[in-house]
């Protein structure tokens, strides 16, 4: 047999070289797999400005998500009921109505959630508060140290202690570790945060829907009000109110139309847009007001405004309890029945616990872009603090601090006036109980009323089935209690 | 690539060592008809070297040695083994076999005979896809194949099916590892059917050559090639027909449905709402309304041949495909041309090219959930007709904020999503010295997603969710994705003293995929603008997704991989086979990024021992055994670092502005996903190979598995754009038993019959979730109720998790001695307390139904006679329960028919409870609500005529074939809903029936026609 070459040895080399290269070139070293994120590294940021900035802005964001708290907070209180479409439509709204809370609520977990991330986010800022200086740094941390303290007296409001977190970032593998903090420190943070916000911030903003100095004063008025410390409340109540900065609205009917957002009475206000969409899967997301939608007239169709889910529906009693000259009440409170009588082409459906109310103040109005999901896209700003709020709470301080009932007088029958109505001249209990029932009605639909009455003790004579000595704040969601390593006590009661 | 340095130098050594060696030629006959076979493949044996017979039967193959064994083999025939010792002109004779075991069966970098196989492989070929006609080539695999279990997620043109092998063995993505030519494809819509000639699954730890990413098993598809020395050849296979819902749910007339809403709001105190039912009659059926016949065709044709050196085919293919809801409103639409060419460039030196196009167009209507069109039907009330007087389509006023006319949401759906991709593969085998081949091969995906969807203003009731009383809007985007994989290894074979044979393959695998999301464009329009005309750039508004978020929408993720097998046998008896791959993943942190997976697996064919030799009654026996550990890293980029893309946005000074914030919160600690699977099988032949049996016990414990579990709510993952971070945090155990049989009872030349059966019986079992509440939940129920499945030690993944129901309460005496259940009364469901604390709530839950089948099973049969096949197939699912959770709970919609069965009054009812319109606990998650989904289904059934060659030499073609098949004729089940095939793809929520769209029943008239 006579042997031969396996190939030609010409095109063997060539083609043999060709493959050899092919696998030199495939052996690669491990960092072929070290790719850097197309977005920016979050251990690795706060570079510039526009880094501190940017930020900002994400801390900010959380605020849109206290429509929960409101909605919630006013449907605790002897205000509103739970409503909706039947009496299993969103339980936890429903359980909270009926002061029958269980420790099983998405809605408190979203507020307990929601508020921790808002946390999460300001103190991101703090945490590298020393890494690039700029001019204006001190404002943007200020106005960190402002969000921080809102976010913090949410959660002190809602669950009494928890765990505090200072210029960290809570990050995976802390819910092992960190303990519920006593409120009292909780509350003394809040205060040295609004007071270094107060002595930082400018007094006008270069931007609208920021933090001013007036928000952060008046911010921690209320902080000491909810402390019972009313010396330090009145001054720096009337320390703002003293600036003259601001005014009340010559009108209450224009307070709450989306045309007069931001106006002179507005202190703090949480900004809301309709430009873009949001669905249910991711409430938090949307960058409308969701309770807008919810506290909506259930299948509305008519003039002025837009249907909803008929939740947040106000009770008979606080609407009775409007005097008929009060200018407030009908700006305040839509009696739906009056209102459909009085046009020939509105239409709607009687939701869960119908009252024939609706929280006008917070209803959708026709005009705005309806960007799908349309309920939770509506654009009206959140009045989170108004002067008339700060002269109420001013006129509270002074007269339970007993420090002068003349200027509480005085306070009280400013908002009084533009309500249409005879200043007070009683003093002592009955100046208290004067302002009590005016801040119940200048605020109603607003979200604070619940709080009011548990701060001031008057929560169990109020509200059906409040338990004194439980009900003041809510259950911990016990999922939560878990996730951090069952270590935490519940509150007491539940 | 500029960090890939030279590590195998030591390849290019040596290459100067050349062989001795002559040129062989011969004929190549079919031993029974003595007719020439072309395209026999023809190699030397432990080598790479080899060619093909031409047309005539004949082949020449040089550079054979004296002692050299030629290997003739070919589909369906015995291979046969000649030793080399100088014949000028070898005739070879081949017998035809019917289940040829020396097919060669493609493993994953190399093939292997099926004989020697030690995995557990299984093989579906060409046949049973045609039997089929898939318009996805999953459903060929549903029930062909034990251990595989195919679902759709949805009976919708052009929608995708879940593939499942051996279990649900995580808790993230259980998607088996799909290649095809090598080429990794995630999307298996982008495929014609018609152009696969194999499908072979991986189903044990002989997968582990892929390493990461073969947890999940691994899917082979080969796409159809020529054969060389063969003529052009055309074929053309077509087939049309129709498609019709294979169910509709029963559900109240208009009288029947006034008499029982009257009920219900008298019991809940309220004014009746019918006063007058005399008029009523039967109403609309809405559902007759939405369902209609929809038509279905397609077009297939391929090109194959070859010459002495290449050989080349090329496919092209139209599919198009209505609904059976919404018509052209569903259109399906998918091109796709395709071009194998494979060719040698030296004798030693093969290339192997393919190129695949494929353009797909989608519409789609909204399905499987509340405010889908079926959705709509079922609970819209029959009172209302489709239109009013003027012609304008009723609204359902009264029904809640959720259900709309289903027709007007037809007319008012505009979308369509459009894929254009490309596929390709370039690949070199080289054969050198006596022993070792190199291969080295690239595939590349590039695709393009465009997806257009279009919301005119639209009012469709008081309230309703779904109103557009904005502006028009379109919403616009383009995704990109692209990736690579390229492969390289040497492959060492040898056989010493004629038993030990070995073979050794090193190789290295380099996987990267980039693309880019745009996040969609939104624009508003404020003038009338229908969808075809809308334009992006026309638009008064924008939102611009992602790019106003300053967010980059990229990403780029790779894999870097070696990999070893050493494969020995002994005197063909004894195998064994052992792999190791490392594996390296963008996925993980630097500590991490690393892992190392072996497997090895045993294989003894015991009918090669003398004892069993030539044993009239067992034919073939062979047990085998395999172990390994493979891994997953399928979980969601840069999880172990922090990155700023989250949601941070916020209105200053009116306008809408965009910050920076954390996305998935970081777990630098987690690291890859560990899958230890065992598999013990047998492969039996008997009685002449008529019956041929394979079984296997697996199981499989997936350990350190990556899960995104519920975090404490103080780390911010809720906040908007964040997300739980992934962590290593449970075990899960599928174990299980396949069996398969066929069965050829006839088998004469024009007369055979063919019967298969299948059956997987599997236990899935959660051993541990490592979280610190112990448990995950998922899927929806109701509306605001809480999940209602999950993940939990000792349960079976995604169980259900709600109230056991003890019978209807009959009257007031068992309410007040029962446990205090909320708005209880005469009529209600009675829960069952299970912690004896005389309250009813949520502390009551108790595992109430598991949604894995504990067997599914396929069951084929196929006869021919003469001119005429038949073939028919059966597909069964034992044991899994389905929640229903297509009905709103809301006092005015229509309901099923059962509802007429329900309580009235004492002793008129145990299982349906009272119709009010009040305060009840009816709605909570209870077992009333979960269903056994098992089912038997007749897949398919054909009936087809061959016309006989003499006829068709007169028109000069090879084949023509005409045949008549039904799809999805039939299915027995208790279940209530449209289809019990329903599932959704996650693991915890899945069965959960949120109106499914039934997988359609087809007719089809089709023709294959081969000139």
């Amino acid at each position: 047999m006579k042997n031969q070459y396996k190939i030609q040895m010409k095109s063997s080399l060539s083609f043999y070289s060709l493959l050899c290269l092919l696998f030199l070139s495939l052996a690669c070293t491990d960092d072929f797999i070290e790719v850097d994120s197309f977005d920016e590294d979050s251990e690795n940021f706060f570079n510039s400005e526009e880094d501190y900035e940017s930020a900002l802005i994400a801390a900010y964001d959380i605020l849109q998500s206290t429509y929960i708290n409101v909605m919630l907070g006013e449907i605790a209180s002897n205000n509103t009921l739970a409503g909706g479409e039947s009496a299993t439509d969103v339980p936890g709204i429903q359980e909270i109505d009926d002061m029958v809370h269980t420790p099983v609520n998405q809605q408190l977990r979203d507020i307990w959630s929601w508020m921790f991330a808002g946390v999460n986010r300001a103190n991101y800022i703090l945490e590298f508060k020393d890494k690039t200086d700029f001019a204006n740094k001190d404002i943007v941390l200020a106005e960190a140290t402002f969000l921080r303290a809102y976010y913090y007296f949410e959660l002190v409001k809602w669950f009494g202690d928890v765990p505090l977190a200072v210029d960290q970032r809570l990050l995976f593998g802390a819910q092992n570790e960190v303990e519920r903090t006593p409120k009292a420190e909780v509350y003394a943070q809040i205060e040295q945060d609004l007071i270094f916000a107060s002595e930082t911030l400018p007094a006008t903003q270069t931007q609208v829907g920021r933090a001013t100095q007036g928000a952060a004063l008046a911010l921690l008025g209320k902080v000491y009000l909810y402390q019972d410390k009313f010396t330090e409340a009145a001054t720096a109540l009337e320390t703002l109110i003293n600036t003259n900065n601001y005014s009340l609205l010559e009108t209450y009917d224009q307070l709450f139309e989306n045309d007069f957002e931001n106006n002179v009475e507005s202190v703090f206000e949480v900004q809301y847009t309709d430009v873009e969409g949001a669905g249910f899967g991711c409430l938090q997301c949307s960058e409308g007001n969701v309770a807008v939608g919810f506290n909506g007239i259930r299948n509305y169709s008519g003039p002025v405004f837009e249907s909803g889910f008929s939740f947040n529906v106000p009770t008979a009693e606080v609407y009775n309890l409007f005097d008929p000259a009060d200018l407030r009440r009908d700006v305040a409170i839509l009696d739906i029945e009056a209102w459909a009588a009085a046009n020939s082409d509105v239409s709607f459906v009687e939701g869960f616990e119908h009252t024939g109310y609706y929280n006008r103040k917070y209803l959708a109005r026709q005009g705005d872009l309806n960007t799908g999901d349309a309920n939770l896209t509506n654009p009206n700003n959140y009045r989170a603090i108004r002067y008339a709020d700060v002269l109420l709470m001013a006129a509270e301080a002074l007269q339970r601090g007993g420090i002068d009932e003349g200027r509480a007088q005085g306070y009280l029958n400013e908002v009084r006036e533009r309500a249409g109505l005879d200043p007070i001249t009683v003093t002592g209990p009955d100046l208290l109980e004067a302002i009590y029932l005016d801040r119940r009605l200048e605020l109603v639909g607003e979200g604070h009323h619940f709080f009011d009455l548990v701060r001031t003790g008057r929560a169990a004579t109020a509200i059906d089935g409040f338990t004194s000595g439980k009900h003041e704040v809510f259950p911990i969601p016990s999922i939560e209690i878990e996730l951090a390593g069952n270590r935490w006590a519940q509150n007491p009661g539940y | 690539m500029k960090n890939c340095i030279r590590i195998l130098v030591f390849l290019c050594m040596g290459h100067f060592l050349m062989a001795q060696s002559t040129t062989v030629t011969g004929t190549v006959l079919d031993s029974e008809t003595q007719e020439p076979l072309p395209g026999v493949n023809v190699v030397i044996k432990n080598s790479n070297t080899g060619t093909t017979t031409d047309f005539d039967g004949k082949f020449v193959l040089a550079n054979v040695n004296e002692n050299d064994v030629l290997v003739f083999s070919y589909i369906s025939f015995v291979t046969k083994e000649v030793r080399y010792t100088g014949q000028t002109n070898l005739a070879i004779n081949l017998q035809p076999d019917v289940a040829a075991l020396d097919e060669v069966v493609v493993i994953g970098y190399g093939t292997q005979v099926k004989k020697e196989i030690t995995g557990a492989v299984a093989v579906v070929g060409s046949e049973t896809i045609e039997e089929l006609n898939p318009t996805r080539i999953e459903q060929a695999l549903q029930g062909q194949v034990a251990g595989v279990n195919i679902t759709a997620e949805s009976g919708s043109p052009g929608s995708g099916s879940n593939i499942r092998i051996r279990g649900i063995s995580t808790n993230g993505d259980n998607r088996p590892l799909i290649l095809v030519d090598g080429n990794v494809i995630e999307d298996l819509s982008v495929l014609n059917p018609g152009d696969i000639e194999s499908i072979n699954v991986l189903k044990d730890a002989t997968a582990g050559i892929y390493g990461v990413r073969a947890a999940n098993g691994v899917v082979l598809i080969t796409t159809k090639t020529g054969s060389k020395n063969s003529p052009l050849k055309f074929s053309y296979d077509a087939y049309g027909g129709f498609q019709q819902t294979s169910r509709k749910i029963p559900v109240l007339n208009a009288t029947e449905y006034a008499l029982l809403v009257n009920e219900a709001f008298a019991a809940g105190g309220s004014a009746i709402p019918f006063t007058d039912l005399s008029n009523l009659g039967t109403g609309t059926d809405w559902q007759n309304e939405v369902f209609q016949n929809a038509p279905i065709f397609n077009h297939n044709l391929t090109v194959n041949g070859g010459s002495e050196k290449s050989r080349y085919s090329f496919g092209a293919s139209l599919l198009t495909q209505d609904g059976i809801v919404g018509g052209s409103k569903a259109n399906f639409k998918r091109y796709t041309t395709r071009l194998n060419y494979d060719t040698d460039l030296l004798e030693n030196l093969k290339l192997t090219t393919n190129l695949i196009y494929t353009g797909t167009e989608r519409k789609t209507l909204s399905e499987n959930g509340i405010g889908s069109v079926l959705f709509n039907a079922l609970n819209n009330a029959p009172t209302f007709a489709v239109r009013d007087a003027n012609g304008a389509f009723t609204l359902a006023e009264g029904l809640g904020n959720e259900v709309i006319n289903p027709l007007a949401q037809i007319e008012n759906s505009f979308n369509s999503t459009d894929v254009d991709r490309i596929s390709g593969k370039i690949g070199l085998a080289y054969d050198f010295w006596d022993n070792l081949s190199a291969n080295s091969s690239i595939q590349f995906n590039y695709a393009e997603v465009q997806g257009r969807f279009f919301t005119p203003t639209i009012f469709y009731g008081a309230g309703k969710v779904f109103n557009n009383t904005g502006r028009n809007t379109l919403t616009v985007n383009k995704d990109i994705f692209k990736d690579y994989t390229w492969d390289n290894y040497i492959t060492y074979s040898n056989t010493f003293n004629q038993d030990h044979k070995v073979q050794f393959t090193l190789g290295s695998s380099v996987f990267v995929t980039k693309g880019q999301f745009s996040g969609g464009t939104q624009g508003f329009f404020e003038s009338p603008v229908n969808f075809a005309e809308a334009d992006i750039a026309n638009a008064v508004d924008l939102q611009n997704g992602l790019k106003d978020s300053g967010l980059s929408g990229k990403f780029d993720e790779r894999l870097l991989s070696y990999f070893t097998r050493v494969q020995y046998d002994y005197k063909g008896k004894y195998l064994f086979s052992g792999v190791l791959r490392r594996d390296g993943s963008t996925k993980f942190g630097p500590e991490n990024r690393f892992g190392y997976f072996p497997s090895g697996s045993l294989g003894w064919i015991v009918s090669e021992e003398n004892f069993l030799a030539n044993n009239a009654f067992v034919n073939f026996l062979k047990f085998r055994g395999s172990y390994g550990i493979l891994g997953n890293d399928r979980i969601p980029g840069n999880a172990f670092r922090s990155i700023l893309n989250g949601e941070g946005a916020y209105v200053f000074d009116g306008q809408l502005v965009f910050g920076q914030a954390v996305g998935v919160l970081s777990n630098p600690e987690i690291q890859w996903e560990e899958q230890k699977t065992l598999d013990i099988g047998v492969d039996l032949r008997l009685l002449d190979s008529r019956v041929d049996i394979t079984a296997d016990y697996f199981k499989k414990t997936t350990e350190g598995l990556l899960l995104q579990p519920q975090v404490s709510g103080i780390l911010g993952a809720s906040a908007p754009g964040a997300q739980a971070p992934v962590v290593n945090g449970g075990t899960v155990e599928n174990s299980g038993f396949e069996f398969a049989i066929g069965y050829s009872p006839v088998r004469q030349e024009d007369f055979s019959i063919d019967l298969n059966y299948n059956v997987t019986f599997l236990n899935n079992e959660v051993t541990e979730v490592n979280n610190e509440a112990g448990f995950l939940q998922g899927g929806s129920f109701g509306i605001g109720q809480d999940p209602p499945a999950r993940m939990k030690a000792g349960k079976p993944i995604g169980y259900f998790y709600g109230l056991e129901t003890d019978g209807i309460f009959q009257n007031v005496d068992e309410v007040s001695a029962h446990a205090t259940q909320p708005n209880a009364a005469p009529g209600d469901i009675r829960f069952v307390d299970q912690n004896n604390d005389g309250i009813i709530d949520a502390n009551d839950r108790v595992d109430i139904g598991n949604p894995i089948p504990d067997a599914t099973m396929g069951f084929n049969l196929s006869i021919n006679y003469k001119q005429f096949d038949f073939g028919a197939y059966a597909f069964a699912s034992v044991g899994n329960d389905i929640v229903r959770n297509y009905e709103r709970n809301q006092p005015l919609v229509n309901k099923s028919v059962y509802a007429i069965d329900r309580w009235v009054g004492e002793g008129t009812s145990n299982t349906t409870p009272r119709l009010t319109t009040g305060a009840t606990s009816n709605t909570l998650f209870s077992d009333y609500f979960v269903e056994d989904g098992s089912f038997v289904r007749l897949q398919n059934a054909q009936v087809g005529y061959t016309f006989p060659q003499a006829f068709m030499d007169r028109f000069g073609a090879d084949k023509l074939r005409l045949y008549v098949s039904a799809n999805n004729i039939f299915t027995f089940t208790e279940y209530r809903g449209y289809d019990p095939s329903a599932s959704s793809g996650s693991p915890i929520g899945a069965g959960i029936d949120q109106g499914f769209y039934p997988v359609p029943r087809t007719f089809l008239l089709g023709v294959n026609l081969n000139f």
